[in-house]
């Protein structure tokens, strides 16, 4: 904070001297030719990164910025963009405050400060404000996070999207499910769907279930559990859950509620083949892991996963690990690749033009990234073809760390998959 | 006083040839100033001037977006037009609110209570609408032009803004001034010796809270042609109601120029601080600095900024008192 003072706009007499004087040994230095590279040096490119850095989400919002840095710093290491003279690229933070509108004046700030690709936002309505706002002004957005359709729908030319939609969440997760009951040969009859009341829970909620019941999978959904973000307790929601005598359980959660839910479920003695969730958090952060340890085991998690037999992922990962202490998961992972695909575009490009970095997009084909799924290619519509999913599954490891594992599709498996699952009482 | 509506037609001026020098982001700030002043404006109405508080004025911003957006989606219906809707629909709800209060003589917390609820209620309610996204929220299409209410640039955002803001600055200036506006500030000082003298108390908070909702609900089409994006917590939630009563409380409660003076201190601040500390990676540290204003203010300004402003220009405008 104190250096950031002294760069203030006052100049006294004396800083005054002291600049002229540096400047002039460094305009001597120059003359005699020793950093000739000096003024080679293009001038950085700006990325314009919008998370939502405070508010509810800022846990999840400074991952992202990490994400999007760690990128960046790896871009720059590498030689920055060739076809632009070696630019090195500069990340320009943005903060939503998990508000729209906030978002948008932010962007608009980004903009200003010279911004020639946004790229955010994790939360939908700021992605939708973001996305008009780059219309508006004829700039590309390339989105890393966000799951509601909506944002890729309007038409808009400016606007990308590296991660699956809500829609593609539930046709992969039903597809999963499928895919398991066939190779154990199982068939279950009901199911019990629950989701957290707030925006995301609700829609991805809303999806799966009518994705699935037009699925024809034979598994019927005899139960709807919606409760607020944030409760305290969960037994009656559970009470109602054990009524049904579902054989599998299909939930959407935050983190909080997830641990509420697998305890309150062990208490009651629910019995059930399995825990699968169709695509939400709550079940492969380090710390739910760490903290429901034997309660955790077994659960799938239809999630946007990282490969793990990615060499980019391998490398990013450590990086991740030494500067974080954390591991790289699904939003880091494409806040990484994010930045990634836009210094792709750029490099195509070879040039900071809007339009041109739009066309450069839309010729995208991607395949160095470190997620699950194929090369990253955009629609038309500006969604990423290939964003696809992995189900994730908790196994039993000595190491929390490394419990969490891909376990369908079988490409990407690092693990076989346990189904059906021990009861939760029943595991030592 | 001539000399201070000579200074305020100097400012206005200043603010309307502004745009000639100020790029897209700095309009951008501007908007979201003229955008809190008004809405505290209106909330003023209300709580400044009758001393009825209300925390649940995201309601009215709530039901003006929704209702000129959900008319301009499904029937094709202008923002203009629709939002006029929504400030008649805000009214209704208002009056209704205001008869369970008035009528029933809900005072102090009472009467909060009762606000904030109301909200709280609405949000739930349009939360489980699929007609408007429920949960979700509504994504608004991206049609430019003067009759959708949208713009590529942030030049007519900030002239209707502009207007929105003087405009009801004016209107509330006029309230104030008149037989009613002196009767709404009798109620607040004392509302039962406003009653011994006659004044029908009932009829004038009704008529301060049916203004007020209009007014508030106006905000609201503004909001989502501008952001594009509406959703129930968003727009009912307790978040805007106290962002909204902010700048009138900082500024000066009860004042005309109080929610302006506000809204042009708080908003910058909140901006340019945001965007100094995430460059110094001190994510959170604007909201700190917004918190810690905003109690010092209450602390040592109790009666707002205005007053301090009121007095350094005395001797130039010759102001009385």
């Amino acid at each position: 904070m104190g250096q950031k003072k002294s760069e203030g706009k006052e100049v006294s007499r004396r800083a005054f001297l002291k600049t002229c004087g540096a400047a002039g040994l460094g305009a001597m230095a120059i003359s005699f030719g020793v950093p000739t590279l000096l003024k080679a040096q293009p001038k950085p490119i700006k990325i314009g990164s919008i998370q939502p850095a405070t508010g509810p989400l800022a846990v999840i919002g400074q991952g992202q910025r990490r994400g999007n840095q760690m990128a960046v710093d790896f871009i720059n290491a590498k030689g920055g963009i060739k076809s632009l003279g070696g630019a090195k690229l500069e990340l320009v933070l943005g903060d939503s405050e998990t508000k729209s509108e906030v978002g948008r004046s932010e962007a608009d700030r980004l903009i200003k400060e010279g911004a020639v690709v946004l790229v955010g936002a994790f939360e939908s309505g700021t992605g939708m404000a973001v996305a008009t706002l780059a219309e508006q002004r004829g700039l590309p957005f390339l989105v890393d996070v966000a799951t509601l359709d909506d944002i890729t729908q309007k038409g808009y030319k400016y606007t990308f999207r590296i991660f699956p939609t809500s829609t593609a969440f539930a046709q992969r997760g039903t597809d999963f499910i499928k895919e398991i009951m066939a190779a154990k040969k199982l068939s279950p009859k009901r199911a019990v769907v629950t989701y957290v009341g707030d925006a995301f829970g609700k829609t991805q909620g809303g999806f799966f279930i009518k994705h699935f019941k037009a699925a024809n999978t034979g598994i019927e959904i005899v139960e709807e559990i919606s409760y607020p973000l944030g409760i305290p307790d969960l037994s009656g929601e559970v009470a109602k859950i054990k009524a049904a005598k579902p054989d599998l359980l299909f939930p959407i959660c935050r983190p909080g509620d997830s641990m509420i839910l697998t305890r309150e479920l062990y208490k009651q003695r629910v019995e059930l083949l399995g825990i699968i969730s169709p695509g939400s958090p709550g079940w492969y952060e380090p710390s739910v892991v760490r903290d429901l340890d034997k309660l955790a085991l077994y659960v799938m998690d239809n999630v946007p996963w990282i490969n793990p037999a990615s060499p980019v992922y391998q490398e990013a990962n450590k990086l991740f690990e030494q500067k974080y202490k954390a591991y790289l998961d699904t939003n880091t992972g494409w806040a990484y690749t994010g930045v990634l695909v836009i210094a792709d575009a750029l490099e195509r490009a070879a040039s900071i033009d809007p339009d041109k970095i739009v066309a450069a997009f839309k010729a995208t084909n991607f395949k160095d990234h470190p997620m699950v799924g194929d090369a990253v290619q955009f629609a038309p519509n500006g969604d990423n073809k290939n964003a696809t999913t992995a189900m994730v599954q908790v196994l039993p490891e000595a190491d929390p760390l490394k419990r969490v594992k891909v376990v369908l599709p079988q490409k990407f498996a690092q693990a076989k998959l346990v189904f059906p699952a021990p009861q939760l009482w029943d595991r030592g | 006083m001539k000399r201070l509506y000579l200074l305020l037609g100097l400012l206005l001026l200043v603010l309307l040839l502004l745009p000639l020098v100020l790029d897209k982001y700095a309009l951008g700030i501007f908007v979201m100033i003229f955008f809190y002043a008004y809405l505290g404006q209106s909330w003023n109405v209300l709580t400044g001037f009758t001393g009825h508080i209300s925390l649940g004025h995201a309601l009215y911003v709530g039901i003006g977006a929704y209702v000129s957006t959900f008319l301009a989606q499904k029937f094709g219906l202008s923002p203009w037009l629709g939002m006029l809707a929504g400030g008649v629909l805000a009214t209704l709800v208002a009056l209704s609110l205001g008869f369970l209060g008035f009528r029933f003589g809900l005072r102090g917390v009472y009467f909060v209570i009762l606000t904030i609820s109301c909200a709280e209620i609405a949000r739930l309610v349009v939360s489980h609408i699929d007609a408007v996204g429920s949960f979700s929220g509504i994504f608004l299409d991206f049609k430019p032009g003067l009759a959708n209410f949208q713009f590529r640039g942030n030049l007519p955002y900030y002239y209707i803004s502009l207007g929105f803001m003087v405009l009801g600055s004016l209107a509330v200036h006029l309230l104030a001034r008149s037989r009613t506006g002196r009767l709404m500030v009798a109620i607040r000082e004392d509302e039962q010796a406003a009653l011994a003298l006659g004044v029908n108390t009932f009829k004038y908070s009704m008529t301060t809270i049916g203004i007020s909702a209009f007014m508030t609900s106006l905000a609201g089409t503004f909001y989502a042609n501008y952001v594009y994006y509406l959703s129930p917590n968003s727009m009912f939630g307790m978040g805007l109601s106290i962002d909204l009563i902010l700048r009138p409380i900082i500024g000066g409660l009860g004042t005309v120029l109080g929610p302006i003076i506000g809204s042009f201190v708080l908003t910058p601040l909140s901006e340019v601080s945001r965007a100094y500390f995430a460059k110094g990676g001190l994510e959170g540290m604007h909201l700190v600095l917004y918190g810690v204003l905003a109690i010092l203010v209450v602390l040592f300004m109790r009666q707002g900024i205005l007053v301090y402003i009121k007095r350094a220009l005395k001797p130039l405008l010759k102001l009385e008192d």
